[in-house]
């Protein structure tokens, strides 16, 4: 994954290399070509859903059309925003976590700390991307949708957050492995994490 | 932990004595369920969605996760569309027709239907509602048009859209901001949530629901099936007896609301005006012919309930 | 286990986790399950995706990643950059004007926005690089973002006053009338402290540079004659027509509050594709990507904490605080002390929302029987919450800061911050001293009660 489109560099630590071991590299892979595809897709959400709102007061302002899909659609379509990008932040370790142990604990225990760390959350995301998968089988199966006017089902905004999920849970999956695969890693790991 | 039963609602809270009477009601009936049942029961009230989410409410009585919840019976017809049934424009016109409702087929059947879906009705609570406006009253489904209005339910929506409103969706915190600066016209609730909402500080005029209104919501208290089974034989009566007790109490609290939301509204300088048979035959006769079809078309037990309802006009 | 101790163990085990580096949305949702699988009823598990779901798919918070991208567009563009410069021309004579200058573009923005995390990220984006580049300490310019940031909830429309005026039954036109005093008065404690600060920092920038030291940014002694500052001038037209433009649309009846984040994005791009022709994918992706990644890492942690304080709530631990804060039977400003202190407690980890839900029925009535006027009470609270978005472990605001500028540790931005605490514990006391501050202007524009 590159920073190739930032204006200057952000968002932290640098991107650890390729892992060392051909299967978590090939996962790596894949799930890289995912998360830029989820990022454009974002993108364009983005973008669309400021101009849905846009055209809600216009629409109901100047020409009285009522509007009542427009909530529905821009809650989904940040929804999946939210969730789809969920593994790309993840990837440059970009969800924010308070590292104020690893400039005072010697290499070795912090190694086993940013492991457990790592793999904590990969047992929750889990979880919580099989509850997601859950809830979008009852949405699916009981034709479940939203309490609006437009009413459109709910298994739309439940997919995207159960395939989110579980990308960024996979996404947690290979950095555990990478860290346990990986002879280098040990040394540029706790470089870029300082508080 | 404690064992104590939960009961969650969205509405703002008080005390046994004071506040909204949705919220004394649920006190009250924790009081009294406590007494009769010697004190082996005891309550842990959430006001104001201070448990969960309102719309996460249904979903968690139905997996048990919560013990009871008093909420608009609608807000779950995403789920159950069938509960769509609670908030249908002029199917109830006045309270001794919606009291009828529990003992009638169509209050039976839509208790057949909860249950299977883990859900039981514990006391029958229903509300008027009528339509605040920062311009002018609107009576006549003619004064409608043209103007921006939230009608808070798909159903209502649809007969201000058949008169001629720009319907609004915007969620109920907004309602006030929006009012207040002109981006909605007019609001339509629940007699309560017309004061609570405080309405009247960005109103011209209020058509109130006393006498007579085609806005009534089915809001009722109800309690998990998991957890009524869980309960002992005593236990489920004392529940039960109760809950038909408050009955009474919320048809008088919800009456004084609709005359006390109109005296607000007067006190504030806003125009209070009342609904008659005539203007309600209007509304219904629009329901009829959108949000009834609409609503009988969507399923069988849907078809069934209506035609279950409509007996009792 | 009693809730009360339940509650410190909740406590203990969050910094705990926290501590141990865990990203915060990850480390609520863990703490919040474990406690979920071994105090509550099995069936809570199954309730926790929706809950989140619910939490999240609201359009009021949902506006707040269009809330960062209306800021990003501006503050990752020229435009940014030609407007603090404009701003730096004019101000140049006034010792730490370019403070003063972010402290008011945050609240600005915070009348347009009902967030602070979105008002800290709108102004910061930008705002914080152009500090630095001026020779502001690091500290020093991320303190006055991440505590100008929390006027977004003081000045109105703010998204915890709506639900604070419901559930304490006031009225939300006075509540929001009462906040602009308030707002005000912290406004001007905070650019007070940026003119004393930048002094001072100018100072020790002149002393080491005197003793052959290096030469800090800040004795850059440039002079713009009138000339060039008026034709720096019209740089400062987008960003005007934004504001208005969003003003209009909000305050005119056009748009509801979060309609007006849609609409402020899509002006703002619309504004750089026609003054910086921006408008190629190539041009907008930078600021697209940065929304992205904020708003992703931001909406998972309130999420989570939608999570974390329904634990919180079950379990009765907040309630049985309250409860226990009451049950003491203080005196009339005791028991505001109290109060206040709990929230100030409960603000270490839970985001604004959440506490006025969950405190604000207990302890509402004992503080109305005490004497207290509750929009009075509401606008303090408002100030305490504050507080809590800019302190650890969990400050919303700091990591807004520490994604727009990750290269600062995070402890510097807690010290930038400290003074701005300090500050706004003292505007508490001047409320309390002088409660005409907030209740002035309601009683003034709406007739007093
Ligand atoms: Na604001
Ligand atoms: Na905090």
């Amino acid at each position: 994954m590159s920073h190739g489109f930032d204006t200057k560099p952000t968002a932290g630590p640098a991107l650890p290399a390729t892992p060392d071991n051909p299967v978590v590299a090939g996962l790596a892979g894949v799930l890289d070509r995912f998360n830029k595809f989820a990022l454009y897709l974002s993108m364009v959400a983005l973008m669309l859903t400021a101009l849905i709102m846009t055209y809600s007061v216009v629409a109901r302002y100047f020409f009285h059309t009522p509007t009542d899909w427009q909530d529905d659609a821009t809650v989904f379509m940040l929804v999946g925003v939210i969730f789809l990008c969920a593994g790309y932040a993840q990837s440059y370790r970009g969800h924010i976590g308070i590292e104020a142990l690893s400039s005072i604990l010697p290499a070795a225990v912090n190694a086993v700390r940013l492991l457990l760390v790592d793999v904590v959350s990969f047992l929750f995301c889990a979880f919580f991307s099989w509850k997601s998968w859950t809830l979008f089988h009852e949405a699916w199966s009981e034709g479940q949708t939203t309490s609006s006017t437009f009413a459109p089902p709910l298994w739309i905004p439940y997919s995207l957050m159960a395939l989110g999920m579980t990308v960024l849970t996979l996404q947690i999956l290979v950095q555990v492995l990478t860290r346990l695969t990986d002879r280098k890693q040990a040394v540029t790991q706790q470089t870029v994490t300082g508080v | 932990q404690s064992s104590a039963l939960k009961i969650s609602h969205q509405f703002p809270g008080g005390s046994i004595s004071e506040g909204d009477f949705r919220d004394r009601l649920t006190r009250m009936f924790a009081a009294e369920v406590g007494k009769r049942t010697n004190g082996s029961l005891k309550f842990e009230i959430y006001p104001g969605s201070s448990l969960m989410k309102t719309n996460s409410q249904f979903s968690a009585l139905r997996k048990g996760a919560l013990d009871f919840s008093l909420v608009p019976l609608n807000y779950a017809g995403g789920e159950v569309p069938e509960v769509n049934i609670g908030l249908m424009p002029g199917l109830v016109t006045s309270y001794e027709q919606g009291a009828a409702w529990k003992n009638a087929e169509v209050g039976k059947e839509l208790s057949r239907i909860l249950l299977e879906k883990g859900v039981i009705i514990v006391s029958w609570i229903w509300q008027a509602g009528g339509v605040a406006s920062r311009t002018k009253p609107i009576v006549d489904p003619s004064d409608a048009k043209g103007l921006k209005v939230r009608g808070g339910s798909r159903e209502m929506d649809m007969i201000l859209k058949e008169a001629g409103a720009a319907v609004v969706t915007l969620p109920s915190n907004e309602i006030y901001a929006a009012m207040q600066t002109g981006a909605m016209d007019a609001a339509m609730t629940s007699s309560t949530s017309l004061i609570s909402f405080r309405l009247e500080e960005v109103s011209k005029s209020l058509t109130s629901g006393r006498d007579k209104a085609y806005w009534y919501m089915l809001e009722p208290l109800m309690i998990s099936k998991a957890t009524f089974d869980r309960l002992t034989k005593e236990q489920q009566v004392a529940v039960m007896a109760v809950g038909a007790d408050m009955e009474k109490f919320a048809e008088n609290a919800a009456r004084l609301d609709d005359s006390g939301v109109a005296a607000v509204y007067q006190k504030a300088g806003a125009k209070v005006v009342d609904l008659n048979a005539a203007t309600v035959k209007k509304w219904q006769d629009i329901a009829r012919n959108t949000a009834w079809k609409d609503y009988a078309a969507r399923n069988d037990n849907c078809a069934k309930l209506l035609k279950l309802a409509e007996k009792l006009l | 286990m009693s809730p009360l101790a339940l509650g410190a163990l909740y406590g203990i085990v969050t910094i705990v986790v926290m501590c141990s580096g865990m990203p915060i949305a990850f480390a609520l949702g863990v703490v919040a399950t474990s406690f979920m699988y071994f105090f509550m009823p099995a069936s809570s598990l199954d309730t926790v995706t929706q809950n989140v779901y619910e939490e999240i798919a609201s359009v009021t918070l949902l506006s707040i990643p269009l809330f960062i991208l209306k800021g990003a567009a501006i503050g990752k563009s020229p435009a940014g950059r030609d407007l603090y410069s404009a701003i730096h021309a004019w101000l140049s004579r006034v010792p730490g004007g370019l403070g003063i200058a972010n402290v008011f573009a945050c609240a600005l923005f915070a009348a347009m926005a009902g967030s602070s995390p979105a008002t800290c990220s709108a102004i910061g984006s930008a705002g914080i690089p152009e500090m630095r580049r001026r020779g502001y300490s690091p500290g020093f310019a991320a303190g006055i973002i991440a505590a100008g940031g929390t006027l977004g909830i003081l000045l109105p429309p703010s998204i915890t006053m709506i639900l604070y005026a419901v559930a304490s039954e006031q009225s939300l036109g006075r509540l929001f009338l009462a906040g602009i005093g308030p707002g005000m008065l912290l406004v001007f404690l905070f650019a007070g402290y940026a003119v004393y600060r930048a002094r001072k920092e100018y100072r020790i920038a002149h002393a080491i540079y005197s003793q052959g030291g290096v030469k800090s940014a800040y004795l850059d002694d440039e002079h713009f004659t009138l000339a060039q500052k008026v034709e720096m001038l019209p740089r400062v037209l987008p960003f005007l027509v934004l504001l208005i433009g969003v003003m209009i649309a909000l305050y005119g009846g056009f748009a509801t509050p979060s309609e007006t984040a849609g609409l402020g994005a899509l002006l703002a791009i619309v504004l750089i594709a026609v003054v910086y022709r921006m408008w190629r994918p190539r041009d907008l992706m930078p600021f697209l990507n940065s929304t992205i990644k904020e708003s992703c890492m931001l909406l998972l942690i309130i999420g989570m904490s939608l999570l974390y304080s329904y634990v919180m709530s079950y379990l009765h631990i907040s309630q049985s605080a309250a409860q226990w804060v009451v049950a003491l039977h203080l005196s009339k400003w005791l028991l505001l002390a109290m109060i206040l202190l709990m929230v100030i407690v409960l603000g270490f980890f839970l985001p604004p929302v959440s506490i006025i839900l969950m405190t604000a029925p207990i302890i509402l009535p004992p503080l109305r029987e005490a004497g207290f006027d509750l929009i009075w009470f509401g606008v303090v609270m408002t100030v305490v919450m504050e507080m809590g978005l800019i302190h650890p472990p969990v400050g919303l605001n700091l990591f807004v800061i520490k994604n727009i500028a990750p290269d600062i540790p995070l402890s510097d931005v807690i010290k930038g911050t400290l003074p701005f605490l300090l500050l706004m514990f003292l505007a508490i006391i001047l409320l309390c001293l002088f409660p005409g501050i907030v209740t002035g202007l309601p009683d003034l524009l709406m007739g007093a009660r």
